[in-house]
């Protein structure tokens, strides 16, 4: 690792530890209350899974709509797990356990599904989603449709914060990695992907796995969080709203999932004393970012320290 | 020198029509060699069931030993046979390092767990990487141009990096579909050169599709003319230019030359 990069690492570094220690003093100071606690914490579930969604959609291009469907299994591996094992250990060894048949599910669905292009893969990852949602719907394990509750509180904004951290550096390098520019070209491309030797199904399955598992960890922060879920929870709408996110910020810029997370996050709360005229709002301001920047808040735009840096030695010569 | 491709007997039947029809070519290691033929002759299918993008009816088609047929393009690329497209298609919306690089994938072959959390391994290999693309970026002239979108370059320097990207795979054979298409003169004149400096520099194996007759018997050692899914001749440059059968296949039958 040379210098340069060791800086830029110390400078991500600094930037997250300096959030983790606003937003301690803000709640030692009194002005985060358990209200605005709350949307932080769905900011940064939604930030999880919207960073997820990028890779599949922003990264390889893969128009997925089953993203709530993966949360959904995550949600239910803690529930379940720590039902009968309320420990922080309980709750990590679920997370696991989510991430894993995630990932097993994943795979199913994306071998047979990813071969589709645009609409048509929409459509299957939709319903392969809702028949996750059926299937927990209809299982004794999960509790049908009455959902889970009681779920023991194992992770506060804390733990929500650090994996937020956790899934974006690992989702960014894999992102800014040869790998992530052989999803890339798949997007670019998908004939010239293959005759340079990129085998399109095994990346694509690759990233669409990726995100699934992100998911997954956000289902789980969600159970631990909202102590209470049912099947509904993640419907199709959820998949949508995501999309939304990730659509909304720019479509292959994590930069702009963030951004696009916290604004709507913060809008919705902002909004919740407007009542029903609230929707309305919503939709109004979906409209108009999509109509004045339709490629999104940041398009392809990323933020980088490295060219930060580089940018600052330059004007310094 | 031992024949790097073989291609023998093969067929390609698209309903009932015979696009390319039992045609038998052979191509030795470090050899230029064109294809030429009217539109229509079945040049981009024959350079198609090369690279497996499709499978032939009928034949054999060996490269290096191994059969051809039945594997997929990416696997094809593994085997080291390159290509580029007649009509350009790179990653637009990577830049031009980042388009060689995505090339390298296969070559330098990345684990999860080191790329996520960026272990040593990841840059020791990252660096190699790096240091073949700078070499790459040099030796195609495209330096300065290495951090653009490759969508936004000019049509000639877009053929010279989908080249670029070519050799990044480290093939052993490359096939160019008519890559002086909608040059001029100078654009060509570069072209010539560059292919040369393939198979002098980059000692790889040329196959070549071409409309630019000029270019086709300045650069290669053998031709071999399709004509309607057949092979109707093939042998060095001016034994094509005095293959009465070719000159009648392109400027019509009956016409002496």
């Amino acid at each position: 690792m040379t210098k340069a990069k060791v800086k830029v690492a110390a400078a991500w570094f600094a930037l997250m530890l300096a959030g983790f220690i606003l937003i301690n003093v803000l709640v030692v100071v009194g002005v985060v209350d358990t209200f605005i606690e709350n949307m932080l914490v769905t900011i940064g579930i939604n930030i999880i899974l919207a960073t997820g969604l990028n890779i599949i959609i922003g990264f390889s291009g893969q128009f997925s709509l089953g993203h709530a469907g993966f949360m959904a299994i995550g949600a239910y591996a803690t529930a379940i797990i720590t039902s009968s094992l309320p420990t922080v250990l309980g709750f990590y060894v679920s997370m696991l356990v989510g991430i894993v048949i995630s990932v097993i599910v994943a795979i199913i669905i994306g071998i047979p599904t990813l071969r589709l292009r645009g609409d048509y893969l929409a459509i299957a990852t939709m319903g392969a989603a809702e028949i996750i949602r059926v299937v927990i719907n209809n299982l004794k394990i999960t509790n049908g449709a009455a959902g889970m509750y009681n779920i023991p509180p194992l992770a506060g904004w804390p733990t929500v914060y650090v994996m937020v951290c956790l899934t974006t550096i690992m989702l960014c390098n894999f992102a800014h990695s040869r790998s992530g520019r052989a999803v890339q070209a798949i997007r670019e491309d998908e004939i010239a992907a293959e005759a340079v030797g990129i085998a399109p199904t095994k990346w694509k399955l690759a990233a669409f796995v990726l995100g699934a598992s992100t998911a997954a960890i956000a289902g789980s922060l969600h159970a631990v969080y909202i102590q209470t879920i049912t099947p509904t929870d993640f419907g199709i709408m959820n998949s949508v709203s995501l999309l939304i996110i990730v659509v909304l910020g720019g479509v292959g810029s994590m930069t702009g999932t963030f951004i696009a997370a916290i604004v709507l996050g913060v809008l919705d709360t902002v909004l919740q004393s407007f009542g029903t005229l609230r929707m309305v709002i919503y939709a109004l301001a979906l409209i108009l970012i999509m109509v004045f920047k339709p490629s999104g808040l940041l398009g392809r735009y990323e933020w980088s320290f490295a060219r930060f840096f580089t940018k600052k030695e330059a004007s310094h010569e | 020198m031992s024949d790097l491709l073989t291609v023998s007997h093969v067929t390609k039947r698209f309903g009932g029509l015979d696009a390319v029809s039992d045609v038998s070519l052979h191509v030795a290691k470090g050899e230029i060699v064109a294809l030429i033929g009217p539109n229509g002759a079945g040049k981009t299918t024959l350079f198609n069931m090369l690279t497996g993008v499709i499978q032939p009816t009928s034949g054999e088609i060996t490269f290096a030993g191994t059969a051809v047929p039945g594997k997929k393009p990416a696997t094809v690329a593994k085997l080291g046979i390159a290509r580029t497209f007649q009509n350009i298609r790179l990653f637009a919306q990577l830049s031009v390092r980042d388009n060689l690089q995505a090339a390298m994938t296969h070559r330098y072959v990345e684990h999860f767990v080191p790329i996520v959390l960026r272990l040593p391994s990841f840059y020791r290999q990252e660096q190699v990487a790096t240091e073949w693309t700078d070499q790459l970026l040099t030796a195609f002239d495209l330096t300065d141009v290495a951090d653009m979108d490759a969508g936004n370059l000019p049509y000639g320097t877009q053929r010279r990096v989908e080249i670029a990207r070519a050799v990044a795979t480290a093939p052993e054979m490359i096939f160019l579909d008519e890559p002086a298409a909608g040059m001029n003169p100078e654009e060509t004149a570069a072209l010539r050169t560059l292919i040369q400096r393939l198979q002098s520099e980059f000692h790889l194996t040329v196959g070549l599709i071409e409309h630019d007759m000029t270019l086709v018997m300045s650069l290669a050692e053998r031709i071999y003319v399709l004509d309607h899914g057949k092979l109707i001749g093939s042998g060095t440059p001016a034994e094509i230019q005095q293959d009465s059968a070719v000159v009648a296949a392109y400027l019509g039958g009956g016409v002496h030359a």
